[in-house]
Protein backbone atom coordinates (compact mmCIF):
# COMPACT_ATOMS: atom_id res chain seq x y z
CA UNK A 1 0.00 0.00 0.00
CA UNK A 2 1.27 3.48 -0.84
CA UNK A 3 0.37 6.11 1.72
CA UNK A 4 -1.56 9.09 0.40
CA UNK A 5 -0.45 11.14 3.39
CA UNK A 6 2.66 10.62 5.51
CA UNK A 7 3.10 11.87 9.06
CA UNK A 8 6.43 13.18 10.29
CA UNK A 9 5.63 11.69 13.71
CA UNK A 10 6.63 8.27 15.01
CA UNK A 11 4.18 5.69 16.33
CA UNK A 12 4.24 3.04 19.03
CA UNK A 13 2.06 -0.05 18.86
CA UNK A 14 -0.02 -1.74 21.54
CA UNK A 15 -1.91 -4.90 20.65
CA UNK A 16 -4.39 -6.55 23.02
CA UNK A 17 -6.95 -9.34 22.89
CA UNK A 18 -4.92 -11.76 20.78
CA UNK A 19 -4.40 -15.37 21.73
CA UNK A 20 -1.54 -17.77 21.20
CA UNK A 21 -2.38 -20.97 19.32
CA UNK A 22 -4.52 -23.04 21.69
CA UNK A 23 -3.81 -26.35 23.36
CA UNK A 24 -6.45 -27.79 21.02
CA UNK A 25 -4.11 -26.95 18.16
CA UNK A 26 -6.39 -24.34 16.58
CA UNK A 27 -4.36 -21.61 14.92
CA UNK A 28 -4.87 -18.18 16.50
CA UNK A 29 -3.42 -14.69 16.18
CA UNK A 30 -1.22 -13.60 19.06
CA UNK A 31 -0.61 -10.01 20.15
CA UNK A 32 3.05 -10.26 19.19
CA UNK A 33 2.33 -11.63 15.72
CA UNK A 34 -0.27 -8.98 14.96
CA UNK A 35 2.03 -6.23 16.27
CA UNK A 36 4.77 -7.54 14.00
CA UNK A 37 2.41 -7.48 10.99
CA UNK A 38 1.34 -3.92 11.82
CA UNK A 39 4.93 -2.80 12.30
CA UNK A 40 6.08 -4.29 9.02
CA UNK A 41 3.23 -2.73 7.05
CA UNK A 42 3.61 0.69 8.69
CA UNK A 43 7.32 0.73 7.93
CA UNK A 44 6.73 -0.37 4.37
CA UNK A 45 3.99 2.21 3.77
CA UNK A 46 5.80 5.14 5.35
CA UNK A 47 2.60 6.45 6.96
CA UNK A 48 4.62 7.34 10.06
CA UNK A 49 8.26 8.34 10.17
CA UNK A 50 9.09 5.17 12.14
CA UNK A 51 7.75 2.67 14.64
CA UNK A 52 9.19 3.55 18.05
CA UNK A 53 8.71 2.67 21.69
CA UNK A 54 6.99 4.87 24.24
CA UNK A 55 7.71 7.48 25.53
CA UNK A 56 9.74 8.41 22.44
CA UNK A 57 6.83 8.10 20.02
CA UNK A 58 4.52 10.90 18.93
CA UNK A 59 1.48 8.67 18.46
CA UNK A 60 0.22 5.42 19.93
CA UNK A 61 -1.81 3.01 17.80
CA UNK A 62 -3.72 0.61 20.03
CA UNK A 63 -5.34 -2.44 18.46
CA UNK A 64 -7.83 -4.53 20.42
CA UNK A 65 -8.58 -7.85 18.71
CA UNK A 66 -12.20 -8.28 19.74
CA UNK A 67 -13.24 -11.10 17.45
CA UNK A 68 -11.63 -13.90 15.49
CA UNK A 69 -14.41 -16.07 14.12
CA UNK A 70 -13.08 -19.32 12.71
CA UNK A 71 -14.72 -22.46 11.36
CA UNK A 72 -14.29 -25.70 13.28
CA UNK A 73 -14.00 -27.70 10.10
CA UNK A 74 -14.61 -26.52 6.57
CA UNK A 75 -13.45 -27.26 3.05
CA UNK A 76 -13.08 -23.52 2.56
CA UNK A 77 -11.97 -21.83 5.78
CA UNK A 78 -13.42 -18.37 6.24
CA UNK A 79 -12.06 -16.30 9.10
CA UNK A 80 -13.61 -13.01 10.18
CA UNK A 81 -11.56 -10.67 12.31
CA UNK A 82 -12.67 -7.50 14.06
CA UNK A 83 -10.18 -5.10 15.58
CA UNK A 84 -10.89 -1.88 17.50
CA UNK A 85 -8.21 0.71 16.78
CA UNK A 86 -7.45 3.86 18.77
CA UNK A 87 -4.86 6.38 17.62
CA UNK A 88 -3.72 8.73 20.39
CA UNK A 89 -1.48 11.78 20.23
CA UNK A 90 0.81 11.09 23.20
CA UNK A 91 1.80 14.72 23.62
CA UNK A 92 -1.71 16.16 23.88
CA UNK A 93 -3.21 12.83 25.13
CA UNK A 94 -5.96 13.42 22.59
CA UNK A 95 -7.67 10.55 20.78
CA UNK A 96 -7.08 11.39 17.13
CA UNK A 97 -9.10 8.56 15.64
CA UNK A 98 -11.04 5.51 16.79
CA UNK A 99 -12.66 2.84 14.66
CA UNK A 100 -13.53 -0.82 14.59
CA UNK A 101 -12.44 -2.58 11.41
CA UNK A 102 -13.70 -5.98 10.26
CA UNK A 103 -11.98 -8.13 7.67
CA UNK A 104 -12.63 -11.55 6.18
CA UNK A 105 -10.51 -14.03 4.28
CA UNK A 106 -11.40 -17.39 2.81
CA UNK A 107 -8.68 -19.97 2.28
CA UNK A 108 -9.82 -22.45 -0.35
CA UNK A 109 -9.09 -26.17 -0.38
CA UNK A 110 -6.69 -25.69 -3.29
CA UNK A 111 -4.55 -23.37 -1.13
CA UNK A 112 -3.91 -26.09 1.44
CA UNK A 113 -5.26 -29.62 1.71
CA UNK A 114 -4.49 -29.83 5.42
CA UNK A 115 -7.19 -28.16 7.51
CA UNK A 116 -4.83 -26.70 10.12
CA UNK A 117 -2.73 -25.08 7.40
CA UNK A 118 -5.86 -23.77 5.67
CA UNK A 119 -7.02 -22.18 8.91
CA UNK A 120 -3.62 -20.58 9.45
CA UNK A 121 -3.74 -19.16 5.92
CA UNK A 122 -7.23 -17.80 6.55
CA UNK A 123 -6.05 -16.19 9.82
CA UNK A 124 -3.11 -14.61 8.05
CA UNK A 125 -5.31 -13.40 5.20
CA UNK A 126 -7.85 -11.80 7.56
CA UNK A 127 -5.06 -10.14 9.55
CA UNK A 128 -3.33 -8.89 6.41
CA UNK A 129 -6.59 -7.41 5.11
CA UNK A 130 -7.30 -5.77 8.48
CA UNK A 131 -3.86 -4.15 8.51
CA UNK A 132 -4.36 -2.95 4.94
CA UNK A 133 -7.71 -1.38 5.83
CA UNK A 134 -6.45 0.37 8.96
CA UNK A 135 -3.46 1.86 7.15
CA UNK A 136 -5.77 3.06 4.40
CA UNK A 137 -7.94 4.82 7.01
CA UNK A 138 -5.00 6.34 8.90
CA UNK A 139 -3.43 7.46 5.67
CA UNK A 140 -6.53 9.54 4.92
CA UNK A 141 -6.34 11.37 8.28
CA UNK A 142 -3.64 13.84 7.18
CA UNK A 143 -1.83 13.68 10.52
CA UNK A 144 0.90 16.25 11.15
CA UNK B 1 -1.24 -50.18 40.93
CA UNK B 2 1.22 -47.29 40.80
CA UNK B 3 1.35 -47.58 36.99
CA UNK B 4 -2.46 -47.50 36.73
CA UNK B 5 -2.65 -44.40 38.92
CA UNK B 6 -0.01 -42.70 36.77
CA UNK B 7 -1.97 -43.57 33.63
CA UNK B 8 -5.14 -42.01 35.11
CA UNK B 9 -3.20 -38.85 36.03
CA UNK B 10 -1.74 -38.61 32.50
CA UNK B 11 -5.17 -39.06 30.86
CA UNK B 12 -6.77 -36.47 33.18
CA UNK B 13 -3.95 -34.00 32.46
CA UNK B 14 -4.33 -34.53 28.72
CA UNK B 15 -8.09 -33.96 28.87
CA UNK B 16 -7.72 -30.90 31.08
CA UNK B 17 -5.46 -29.38 28.45
CA UNK B 18 -8.13 -29.77 25.80
CA UNK B 19 -10.59 -27.21 27.13
CA UNK B 20 -9.95 -23.52 27.13
CA UNK B 21 -11.78 -20.50 28.45
CA UNK B 22 -10.56 -17.00 27.78
CA UNK B 23 -11.99 -13.52 28.21
CA UNK B 24 -10.59 -10.04 27.88
CA UNK B 25 -11.75 -6.46 27.60
CA UNK B 26 -10.64 -3.28 25.88
CA UNK B 27 -8.48 -1.15 28.21
CA UNK B 28 -10.98 1.72 28.44
CA UNK B 29 -14.08 -0.49 28.87
CA UNK B 30 -16.05 -0.23 32.11
CA UNK B 31 -18.23 -3.33 32.25
CA UNK B 32 -19.46 -2.42 35.73
CA UNK B 33 -21.60 0.38 34.25
CA UNK B 34 -23.64 -1.94 32.05
CA UNK B 35 -27.34 -2.31 32.94
CA UNK B 36 -29.41 -2.49 29.76
CA UNK B 37 -28.29 -5.08 27.25
CA UNK B 38 -29.56 -6.19 23.85
CA UNK B 39 -28.78 -9.71 22.66
CA UNK B 40 -28.54 -9.83 18.87
CA UNK B 41 -29.77 -13.13 17.50
CA UNK B 42 -27.41 -14.74 15.04
CA UNK B 43 -29.46 -15.24 11.89
CA UNK B 44 -28.14 -18.80 11.44
CA UNK B 45 -28.91 -19.78 15.04
CA UNK B 46 -31.60 -22.45 15.11
CA UNK B 47 -30.75 -23.65 18.62
CA UNK B 48 -31.96 -20.61 20.53
CA UNK B 49 -28.56 -19.65 21.94
CA UNK B 50 -29.68 -16.01 22.13
CA UNK B 51 -32.40 -17.11 24.54
CA UNK B 52 -29.87 -18.94 26.74
CA UNK B 53 -27.67 -15.82 26.78
CA UNK B 54 -30.64 -13.60 27.51
CA UNK B 55 -31.87 -15.86 30.33
CA UNK B 56 -28.43 -16.00 31.90
CA UNK B 57 -27.96 -12.23 31.73
CA UNK B 58 -31.39 -11.76 33.30
CA UNK B 59 -30.37 -14.09 36.11
CA UNK B 60 -27.21 -12.01 36.56
CA UNK B 61 -29.38 -8.93 37.14
CA UNK B 62 -29.24 -7.18 33.75
CA UNK B 63 -32.23 -5.81 31.90
CA UNK B 64 -32.20 -7.66 28.59
CA UNK B 65 -34.00 -7.36 25.28
CA UNK B 66 -33.38 -9.49 22.19
CA UNK B 67 -33.81 -9.17 18.45
CA UNK B 68 -32.05 -9.20 15.11
CA UNK B 69 -28.61 -7.69 14.59
CA UNK B 70 -29.25 -3.98 15.15
CA UNK B 71 -28.33 -0.75 13.46
CA UNK B 72 -26.21 1.43 15.70
CA UNK B 73 -26.59 3.63 17.70
CA UNK B 74 -28.86 1.67 20.06
CA UNK B 75 -30.66 2.92 23.15
CA UNK B 76 -28.88 0.34 25.32
CA UNK B 77 -25.58 0.21 27.18
CA UNK B 78 -24.29 -2.74 25.21
CA UNK B 79 -25.16 -5.21 22.48
CA UNK B 80 -24.24 -8.87 22.92
CA UNK B 81 -23.27 -10.89 19.83
CA UNK B 82 -22.11 -14.49 19.63
CA UNK B 83 -20.95 -17.34 17.40
CA UNK B 84 -21.57 -20.98 18.33
CA UNK B 85 -19.81 -23.93 16.70
CA UNK B 86 -20.96 -27.52 16.98
CA UNK B 87 -19.46 -30.92 16.22
CA UNK B 88 -20.86 -34.40 16.10
CA UNK B 89 -19.59 -37.24 18.28
CA UNK B 90 -22.40 -39.73 18.94
CA UNK B 91 -24.53 -36.62 19.49
CA UNK B 92 -24.03 -32.97 18.61
CA UNK B 93 -22.19 -30.87 21.17
CA UNK B 94 -21.13 -27.25 21.40
CA UNK B 95 -17.40 -27.20 20.79
CA UNK B 96 -16.96 -23.44 20.82
CA UNK B 97 -18.89 -20.40 21.95
CA UNK B 98 -17.61 -16.87 21.41
CA UNK B 99 -19.44 -13.91 22.89
CA UNK B 100 -18.73 -10.24 22.24
CA UNK B 101 -19.98 -7.28 24.26
CA UNK B 102 -20.33 -4.25 21.98
CA UNK B 103 -20.73 -0.59 22.80
CA UNK B 104 -24.42 0.22 22.38
CA UNK B 105 -23.59 3.53 20.75
CA UNK B 106 -21.19 2.52 17.99
CA UNK B 107 -21.05 -1.29 17.97
CA UNK B 108 -17.34 -1.49 18.82
CA UNK B 109 -16.33 -4.59 20.75
CA UNK B 110 -15.46 -3.69 24.35
CA UNK B 111 -15.07 -7.22 25.74
CA UNK B 112 -15.18 -10.79 24.56
CA UNK B 113 -14.92 -14.33 25.81
CA UNK B 114 -14.59 -17.77 24.31
CA UNK B 115 -14.97 -21.34 25.50
CA UNK B 116 -13.59 -24.30 23.57
CA UNK B 117 -14.32 -27.90 24.52
CA UNK B 118 -13.67 -31.32 23.09
CA UNK B 119 -16.27 -34.05 23.03
CA UNK B 120 -14.76 -35.52 26.21
CA UNK B 121 -15.30 -32.25 28.01
CA UNK B 122 -18.67 -31.38 26.60
CA UNK B 123 -21.10 -29.40 28.70
CA UNK B 124 -24.67 -28.35 28.11
CA UNK B 125 -25.07 -25.11 26.12
CA UNK B 126 -26.57 -23.52 29.27
CA UNK B 127 -23.39 -24.28 31.24
CA UNK B 128 -21.14 -23.02 28.45
CA UNK B 129 -23.13 -19.78 28.15
CA UNK B 130 -22.91 -19.35 31.93
CA UNK B 131 -19.15 -19.89 32.07
CA UNK B 132 -18.41 -17.52 29.18
CA UNK B 133 -20.65 -14.71 30.47
CA UNK B 134 -19.32 -15.07 34.01
CA UNK B 135 -15.74 -14.92 32.76
CA UNK B 136 -16.40 -11.82 30.63
CA UNK B 137 -18.44 -9.85 33.15
CA UNK B 138 -16.27 -10.48 36.18
CA UNK B 139 -13.53 -8.34 34.59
Amino acid sequence: MTATHKSVGSVSLVVLGGKPTSSMGMSQISNDDFALALKGSIEKSGIFSRVASEPDSHYRLQAYIGKLDQPVFAMASTVTMEVGYTLTDLRSKETMWKKSIASTYTAELKEAYIGVTRLRLANEGAARENVRLVLEEISALSLP
Amino acid sequence: MKGRFLAVVVVCAALAGCASMQANKAPDADLGKLRNLYVAKLSADERGIEELISNRLNAMGYHVTTGAYPTFPMEVDAVVTYQDRWLWDITMYMTRLSIQIRDGHNGEIIANGESMRTSWQRRSPERVVEEVLTEILKQ
